[in-house]
């Protein structure tokens, strides 16, 4: 049995190329399994999406804890936390980078690739350039670098199984498939330490009151986060507009009375760049 | 007889379209499923000809189809969690007007707080209705039991309507192969609705009129001689399914490698398909261990329990739910199951998986090792501790 753990945000297409890939493997004459874990139905947000292939009917029901493979949708959710969890030796992490697979952190002994399916998707106009759809062409990737599905089984699974655009995601899926790169075997890179408290930790650590006061510190939904706010106070005319409108608090006034954005309780929702009378708010993709 | 790989979701919407539904109603807003979506399509596209009903709540949702099948038509609606609650008052409805809706319910946990995870709380509070009750194990079962679901409910002998549930994720998200029936082999086992209409458009009649005390204790007697019935209905229906499909889901509480085993796990849904990997493993290491699975909820297969019983040490109880009372619901049925019998085995309570928390393998090994302990609690919450520490590689 193969185990393979996607990781991407809401809006990406993780939970699409799990169950792709569990078609394509059914093509293949493989049983598939393939489930996703959200906990909010929100763009941006988080999502994990498993997917087992075995040859015969799959006896677990449960998350895929000891991955033999990782796919990371997104680079910047390398630093979320969780992604590399139980990892083995010898396990493959696949991320959708323009960078080095060399360069990319990860456990000891895991092979590295990468493949910018970035490019590849807006080349083929799939989602949008702020938010592109580009799990066929991760699929293309994993199929080139691992070998759980063959490229023409997942071509023929994008032609019934996705309805917006076959022949371009089929022609991504082939990009992926040429352009992924295999990191050396020998090099190692630490990978970093993961931020903590992006999951509620039950029991334990909850507090004494009602459940309802658990905030957003305890609930990561600054993870959702793929633009920021930015503030000219230069402009600012302290109307507090932002502050009022913001739904989450994470805005706080300074003694002066200027807005300060706490990023540690801001999801990104660019409410404030909005309704700022000025204009002086500015949304800036996060790094 | 295709092979699909579809979601536990479509699983439902396929069954439903497959018994040749005539009225589907829904509220289409959260809580609410890829079901009723994909039996939305299907109506749109001309696959399926049925009357689909987009209604302003869940408590409308059920109030259409309880009163478009006392016209006698075949009905359908599916709901989850929060809808499930509001739908409550027409649960009663349903059953005391003995209609044979068939419903799909995908498990999901009751806010506050707000979650999405598998949990059944929201049925298990609904087990008090007169509903019959089954909870699936892969989507496999939530196809072929909706099917039998149809012939159960419509038995002049039963006449109650019947849901059939589904662990959220775990199978609702689920895609896996599941082998569909064709419309021919479907047509056979499960014919047309002989319609028995109560009402009947163009005459004049009410449902529901007050009643005096001996006549509501004669129906609400009804009710209850009616779920007794289910169980032989259900046995000749898998009997007749397993004839034509050679699928056979084992009735009301399905065994595995109980036959010689010391401690049994009585688990639900989706939880089983791993405990059946972890008895095999605790097998090999020489645990005479097996597990029973309540497929069947309402009504509660007690003589299949107490059979079970007579051979059996000690029986550990997964309840996917927590009902604040001395143990969970599960352990508390099996509980009263038993103590009428002639065999009392000790009878210990795990609560776990709720409000979609993981159950694995190591989960399920813990609870045979509690069970095999000195003295097992009552009652054992099994992940109340923080998840272990991530790996930072």
């Amino acid at each position: 049995m193969i185990e393979i753990r996607f990781h991407g945000r809401g809006g990406q297409g993780a939970v699409v190329a799990s169950e792709l890939l569990a078609q394509a493997a059914f093509l293949d004459g493989k049983h598939p399994q393939s489930f996703p874990f959200f906990g909010v139905e929100r763009r941006g947000a988080p999502v994990t999406a498993f997917c087992r292939l075995d040859d015969r009917a799959v006896r677990l029901r449960t998350s895929i804890t000891r991955p033999d493979i990782v796919v990371v949708l997104e680079p910047g959710l390398l630093r979320a936390g969780g992604v590399m969890d139980g990892l083995p030796p010898g396990g493959l992490l696949l991320v959708n980078s323009r960078d080095d697979p060399a360069r990319l952190p990860a456990p000891p002994e895991v092979r590295r690739a990468s493949v910018d399916a970035t490019a590849i998707a807006v080349a083929h106009g799939l989602g949008t350039p702020m938010l592109p759809i580009v799990n066929t062409a991760v699929l293309g990737a994993l199929a080139a670098a691992s070998g759980a599905v063959r490229l023409d089984a997942l071509e023929r699974a994008i032609d019934r199984f996705v309805p917006a655009r076959p022949a371009q995601n089929r022609a991504a899926a082939r990009d992926g498939f040429g352009a992924v790169r295999l990191a050396p075997a020998e090099v190692a890179v630490r990978a970093p330490p993961v931020r903590a408290g992006r999951t509620l930790r039950a029991g334990l650590e909850l507090p004494d009151g009602p459940l309802a006061v658990v905030s957003s510190a305890t609930i990561a939904t600054s993870a959702w986060r793929t633009m920021r706010p930015e503030i000219d106070l230069g402009r600012c005319t302290r109307c507090n507009f932002c502050w009022k409108f913001c739904p989450d608090d994470a805005i706080e006034l300074n003694a002066e009375g200027y807005p300060v954005v706490r990023l540690e309780h801001c999801k990104g929702c660019g409410i404030c760049a909005v309704e700022c009378p000025p204009g002086t708010i500015a949304m800036v993709a996060e790094g | 007889m295709a092979q699909i790989v579809m979601s536990g979701n479509h699983a439902q919407s396929y069954a439903a379209m497959l018994a040749r539904v005539q009225v589907i109603a829904a509220y289409p807003i959260t809580p609410q499923t890829t079901i009723v979506e994909k039996l939305a399509e299907f109506v749109a596209d001309g696959r399926l000809p049925a009357h689909y009903l987009q209604v302003e709540s869940e408590h409308s949702a059920l109030q259409s189809v309880v009163s478009a099948s006392a016209l006698g038509a075949r009905t359908y609606t599916a709901t989850s969690s929060q809808g499930l609650l509001l739908m409550h008052e027409l649960l009663h409805w349903a059953a005391g007007l003995r209609v044979p809706v068939v419903m799909g319910v995908v498990n999901r946990a009751v806010a506050p707080p707000w979650s999405i995870g598998a949990d059944y709380s929201d049925t298990i509070a609904q087990r008090d209705t007169g509903w019959i009750q089954f909870y699936a194990e892969s989507n496999q079962e939530v196809l072929d039991t909706v099917l039998q679901c149809y012939r159960i409910a419509e038995d002049p002998a039963v006449r109650l309507p019947a849901m059939v549930t589904e662990d959220a994720f775990y199978l609702s998200h689920t895609v896996e192969p599941v082998d569909v029936p064709s419309s021919e082999l479907v047509d056979a086992f499960l014919p047309a609705r002989e319609a028995r209409a109560v009402l009947v458009p163009g005459v004049p009649a009410r449902l529901g009129s007050f009643t005096g005390p001996v006549e509501y204790v004669g129906f609400r007697h009804d009710v209850a001689r009616a779920m007794d019935r289910v169980l032989p209905t259900l046995a000749a229906v898998e009997e007749d399914f397993a004839r034509r499909t050679g699928r056979d889901h084992g009735g009301p509480l399905p065994t595995y490698r109980t036959e010689d085993a010391d401690a049994v796990l009585v688990t639900m849904g989706t939880a089983t398909t791993t405990a059946r990997a972890v008895v095999d493993r605790l097998r090999e290491e020489g645990h005479r261990v097996g597990l029973a699975k309540l497929r069947l909820f309402r009504p509660f297969p007690v003589e299949a329990l107490r059979s079970l019983a007579a051979s059996v040490d000690r029986i550990g109880v997964l309840d996917r739910s927590f009902t604040f009372g001395p143990t969970g619901a599960a352990a508390a049925e099996v509980r009263s199951a038993l103590y009428a019998g002639s065999a009392r085995p000790l009878v210990a309570d795990f609560v776990a998986g709720i409000g979609g928390r993981d159950i694995t393998p190591d989960l399920i090994a813990r609870m045979y090792a509690v069970l095999d302990g000195p003295e097992p609690p009552d009652v054992t919450w099994m992940d109340l501790a923080a998840p272990e520490a991530r790996a930072d590689g």
